[in-house]
């Protein structure tokens, strides 16, 4: 014979990466790294950006790596290495976020007791990433002007759940268009704890202002 | 869209949990599911019914209940967050405090987390 029972669970699902994000930010802190990591559509000028900051810190005499997380293709992961830094390449295949296990993995690759710094690039992916934390200290989302003075409103929870907000390509705001004055009020309505910088990367106009937001 | 790997991971959960009563049959999962993560109810749902082909989950219900979203601030303010204006009948996370405007922080609504569920196991 048999019988119906029930049984209680209490598992949650997304807290196994949760767990492993703050394993990752363990063995970071003993390596005296701080890590940041990149959020934002294809295209919003990630990857520029990181490729600025390395160069900057560089120039101070502090080391940095990176971690390129791409759907396909390796383009990210060779433009950071041009740098002159160690780097690890993850592509997702199908996947459209990294998780703290794939960055777990990156980090065997590299050199934890050389450098100061890590820059991780997520995948071009505006919703999925939220959900799975990493393990870095500071969680940067980067939009351009040329997404539309609407991007913010559209895609609120990222927002809500990263530090620092760049907005990026201000000299192509007026070419746009877009006021990037609206894009910086919806930002600080969803996430007032959060700093917002309004940089162009391309000319380095506001890079200062980043690089004290991210406190290097 | 992440619901399919999501759902991968709470279908493994379950046939582990089922095993280990020997259940022959699952009748029904309990899914709590916050308004804060990104996980939509019908693409789990979807995604529930093609991973559960040929295992004992088969033709099983899976109900989810919807966590929401509260946010507590230093002034004291416990609660929902405001309703956004540009889209209220959208769940939208803003951490505007609705009291004194300030950062407030989410304590609840990020969990994906199986609950409990209906077996037929054996009587002995
Ligand atoms: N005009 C302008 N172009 C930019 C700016 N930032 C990035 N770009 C360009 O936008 C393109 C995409 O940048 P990339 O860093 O690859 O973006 P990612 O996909 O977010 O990593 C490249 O051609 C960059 O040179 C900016 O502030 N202004
Ligand atoms: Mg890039
Ligand atoms: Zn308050």
């Amino acid at each position: 014979m048999h019988k119906v029972v029930t049984v209680d669970m209490e598992k949650d699902i997304l807290a196994e990466n949760r767990r492993l994000a703050d394993e990752n930010r363990a063995l970071l802190e003993e390596h005296d790294i701080r890590a940041f990591d990149f959020l934002g559509a294809i295209g919003s000028g990630k990857t520029l950006i990181i490729e600025k900051l390395v160069d900057h810190l560089k120039s101070k005499g502090k080391e940095s790596a990176a971690i390129a997380g791409d759907v396909s293709g390796d383009d990210d992961y060779q433009r950071l290495v041009a740098h002159g830094i160690p780097a690890a390449n993850i592509s997702t295949g199908k996947e459209c976020h990294l998780d703290a296990h794939l960055v777990d993995h990156a980090l065997e690759d590299l050199p934890l007791d050389k450098i100061d710094y890590l820059f991780i690039e997520n995948v071009g992916n505006l919703v999925c990433p939220v959900d799975f934390p990493l393990g870095s200290h500071v969680r940067v989302v980067v939009i351009s002007v040329t997404e539309g003075d609407d991007m913010v409103r559209k895609h609120p929870a990222i927002f809500a759940f990263s530090d620092v907000i760049v907005i990026n390509k201000i000299d192509l705001a007026e070419a746009m268009q877009v006021d990037p004055r609206i894009l910086e009020r919806d930002a600080r309505r969803i996430n007032p704890g959060a700093k917002i910088v309004k940089m162009d990367a391309r000319h380095g106009n506001g890079l200062d202002d980043l690089i004290s937001a991210l406190g290097l | 869209m992440h619901e399919f790997s999501v759902m991968s991971q709470i279908i493994e959960g379950l046939l582990e949990e089922s095993k280990k009563w020997s259940a022959v049959k699952v009748e029904e999962v309990f899914l709590d599911l916050g308004d804060f993560t990104m996980l939509g109810e019908e693409q789990l749902k979807f995604s529930y019914e093609i991973l559960s082909k040929d295992t004992i989950l088969q033709g099983s219900t899976l109900t989810i209940n919807h966590v929401k979203g509260t946010i507590e601030c230093d002034c004291g303010f416990k609660g929902e967050m405001s309703p956004s204006e540009d889209s209220p009948h959208r769940i939208v996370p803003i951490l505007e405090c609705p009291k004194c405007r300030g950062p407030a922080r989410i304590i609840s609504g990020r969990e994906c987390t199986i609950k409990n569920l209906r077996l037929v196991v054996p009587d002995v």
